[in-house]
């Protein structure tokens, strides 16, 4: 089956994605489990997705930036505060 | 976002390592959170009790510049220029900051309309200052402030222009020529009636120029600190709800005044004293919070800005006779005294019977008896805010006019290169790692009441002055000094406190409830019981932010979470002002007490000082309020400095010893 144009854009920004995150600790894991959360959205609904990739491209600048270094994260277990 | 909940169930299949475990005996309420570069497995523990994920990006910067604003983006430009890795954060976009509405003008001593020196400026400032500013800072920024303009003019400024096309400069309240007593001096450059606007512009135009990292619409929380030294910002990205932790040798403050305390005010709905509430939480003072500054012409009802350069042009205020009573108040200056004459003025004839309208409870402002071409000329925005805000045609009617709040005088103590400072053990120590520049900040330039059109000289000067001492001692690239893994954890769990909040009282009723009280316990005249009750009902009001409640559980631009987040910043600064009000005993600049009516200095300067014995420093006035919050209890302690009476070079320009502030 052959993706359409979108489908085409949204697998080659994932391509630049983990790309981008070679070097920087944390990111890999997260881009992952965004683009298969996100991999859900039925394909007819193109406004979501297009917003999606429009705020993925500024993600990615942002990653690419040398000055941005690591992604953690803070979590808060279960059944606490 | 839906990622949250997906990488929660992914993540309950990975382990979740703690690079740093927080110590139990540390384990407070608020520290539930564990911070863990994300998906690492470091344990083979299995760990399925994650129930909500924030994840945290984190920056590196040379210096990181929090507020776009006039002060901002000069401070961020220069320490581009200067060659420093520097990011912006700010929670507007920059042309959207509150400076683009200022109207009136930026002063400086250029001589285009009359001889002019800047050291009548000097003077005019600590006279306007009630002589609670520090004249070192306010020698530093008059002295600058000739260069400052040209230096706009030179970015691309479009300033209104004389004749001869020298830039024109209009009258301005408080401005005199030879120390007061050569009338008045016209040294306030000015576009039109839109020098906000136009500064912000040619800044942000100017500034595009140069490769600062910009985050636009990034909410900033709270201020890295670590060992009494700032070491960076933890902010809030608005549009995809992630945390970013901004790590930096030097932060910035430029975040703008907390006009929103009030019911009343000239402010922008996001004038919520966000800078203050970060250095309060990190356990610094605030400066003079108590002054704040009543500009005597906003629109009745509509609370919008009727800018001072009117009267600068020629118009007048009358009561209900018809009368010009600025006369009566400020016989030599008229309706061009400074600002707290005049609004303590109309709050005297309005409760003396004389307002107009059906309740008489304002005043007017007329300017049809100027000619309506130079109404048109020189002020072009105001006559459109009159006519969309009053229905009134400035060519045949007056306005109708009341004092509203309008600027914060205090805000973060620093001295006058612009690192900010505490004052322990009597001395003056700077935070390593922080300054803060205009409204902000508070030099202190504008002492007890600022002069119109010093604001925005303020913003410029001091903007750059914080970029020249940053970068006179520091280098670019230097080594960050090391910050621990969880650094921002109390703000992220404040946050998630917030987000998730489901007490009683909605964000907008609590709000209100503090504005309606500021409004009516801390106005133009304050009384001590009407203050000591606003206090209590402050404390009370408080105490009900535990009983918050927010309706929006996303994080993808959470506006009410912001809005929240906002509420809090504005009740850090509201309880410090109101305290701070409560304790001074004392009439001095905007802080007009009507049970102690006169000015309290270590001399009585009203009488000659042969004779006189200096009044020891705890019972006298004439010194800075710092004020502390405890976060937890809401409880505000006070403390106070010495106001610098020197300036930087006593032979080129001496001090200007206290006298009777009189116009």
């Amino acid at each position: 089956m052959r993706h359409s144009k979108l489908q085409q854009q949204v697998l080659v920004l994932y391509r630049q994605f983990l790309r981008a995150a070679q070097n920087k600790p944390g990111f890999i894991p997260r881009i992952r489990d965004e683009f298969r959360e996100n991999a859900r959205i039925k394909k007819t609904d193109v406004m979501h997705i297009e917003y999606l990739f429009r705020r993925g491209q500024r993600q990615l600048e942002q990653l690419r930036d040398a000055n941005t270094k690591q992604l953690g994260s803070f979590s808060k277990p279960k059944g606490s505060g | 976002m839906a990622s949250v909940r997906a990488a929660s169930r992914l993540l309950s299949r990975r382990a979740i390592s703690n690079i740093k475990a927080v110590p139990a005996a540390a384990v407070q309420n608020s520290r539930n959170f564990h911070f863990s570069i994300y998906g690492k497995k470091n344990n083979a523990k299995v760990s399925d009790d994650i129930s909500t994920q924030y994840p945290v990006v984190d920056h590196e910067f040379d210096a990181v510049v929090v507020g776009a604003g006039g002060a901002g983006l000069r401070a961020a430009f220069g320490l581009s220029e200067a060659g420093f890795n520097t990011a912006c954060v700010t929670k507007l976009f920059p042309t959207r900051s509150h400076t683009v509405a200022a109207q009136g003008g930026i002063n400086a001593a250029l001589g285009n309309m009359e001889d002019d020196d800047w050291r009548w400026h000097f003077y005019d400032t600590v006279k306007g200052s009630d002589w609670l500013g520090d004249q070192d800072a306010i020698h530093y920024m008059t002295e600058q402030a000739p260069a400052a303009v040209v230096e706009l003019e030179n970015f691309g400024m479009p300033f209104s222009r004389t004749e001869d096309g020298k830039i024109y400069q209009r009258a301005f309240g408080g401005q005199s020529l030879k120390y007061g007593k050569g009338g008045q001096a016209h040294r306030c450059c000015c576009v039109a009636d839109r020098t906000g606007h136009s500064l912000l512009h040619t800044l942000y135009g100017r500034s595009l120029r140069y490769d600062t990292s910009y985050f636009v619409e990034y909410f900033a929380l709270d201020l890295l600190m670590e060992d009494g030294q700032c070491k960076g910002v933890i902010a809030l990205c608005m549009e995809d709800g992630s945390i970013h932790r901004f790590r930096s040798q030097n932060t910035v403050i430029a975040t703008g005044g907390y006009g929103r305390t009030y019911f009343s005010c000239t402010s922008a709905h996001t004038s919520t004293g966000d800078g203050n509430a970060m250095v309060t939480r990190a356990g610094l003072p605030c400066q003079d919070l108590e002054f704040v500054q009543f500009h005597p012409t906003g629109i009745y009802g509509a609370g919008c800005l009727i800018t001072e350069g009117c009267r600068g042009e020629g118009g007048i205020l009358i009561n209900s006779e018809g009368e010009r009573f600025m006369e009566r108040y400020a016989p030599n200056a008229k309706d061009l005294a400074s600002r707290d004459v005049v609004s303590r003025s109309m709050t005297i004839e309005i409760r003396e019977g004389r307002g107009v309208g059906p309740e008489k409870d304002h005043v007017y402002l007329q300017l049809h008896h100027l000619p309506p071409q130079q109404l048109a000329a020189r002020l072009p925005g105001i006559s459109e805010t009159a006519m969309i805000f009053a229905g009134v045609d400035v060519t045949k009617e007056p306005i109708p006019v009341l004092p509203t709040v309008h600027y914060n005088m205090g805000g973060i103590p620093t001295n006058y290169k612009g690192q900010v400072i505490d004052y322990t053990d009597g001395k003056d120590k700077v935070v390593p790692g922080l300054y803060a520049c205009g409204e902000a900040a508070c030099a202190s330039v504008h002492g007890a009441n600022r002069l119109g059109a010093n604001s925005l000289l303020d913003l410029v000067v001091f903007g750059r002055a914080c970029a020249l001492t940053i970068a006179s001692e520091h280098k670019p690239g230097e080594k960050l000094s090391p910050l621990k893994p969880n650094a921002g954890e109390e703000s992220v769990a404040n946050m998630d406190k917030l987000r998730f909040a489901s007490g009683s009282l909605r964000t907008s009723e609590i709000r209100l409830n503090m504005q309606k009280t500021m409004q009516n316990h801390a106005a133009v005249f304050r009384t001590g019981s009407v203050l000591k009750e606003g206090c209590d009902k402050m404390d009370d009001i408080y105490q009900t932010l535990d009983q918050i409640k927010t309706f929006d559980r996303g994080i993808v631009w959470n506006t009410d979470l912001v809005e929240s987040l906002e509420l809090q910043n504005l009740m850090l600064n509201a309880v410090q002002t109101i305290h701070s009000a409560e304790q001074r005993k004392e009439s001095r600049g905007a802080h007009a007490r009507e049970d102690f009516k006169v000015r309290v200095d270590e001399f009585d300067y009203s009488k000659p000082l042969q004779g006189q014995e200096k009044k020891p420093f705890d019972q006298h006035w004439r010194k800075h309020t710092l004020s502390y919050v405890d976060r937890k209890t809401g409880k505000v302690t006070l403390k106070y400095r010495p106001v610098i009476d020197t300036s930087l070079d006593e032979e080129d320009c001496a001090h200007v010893p206290p006298a009777i502030r009189s116009y």
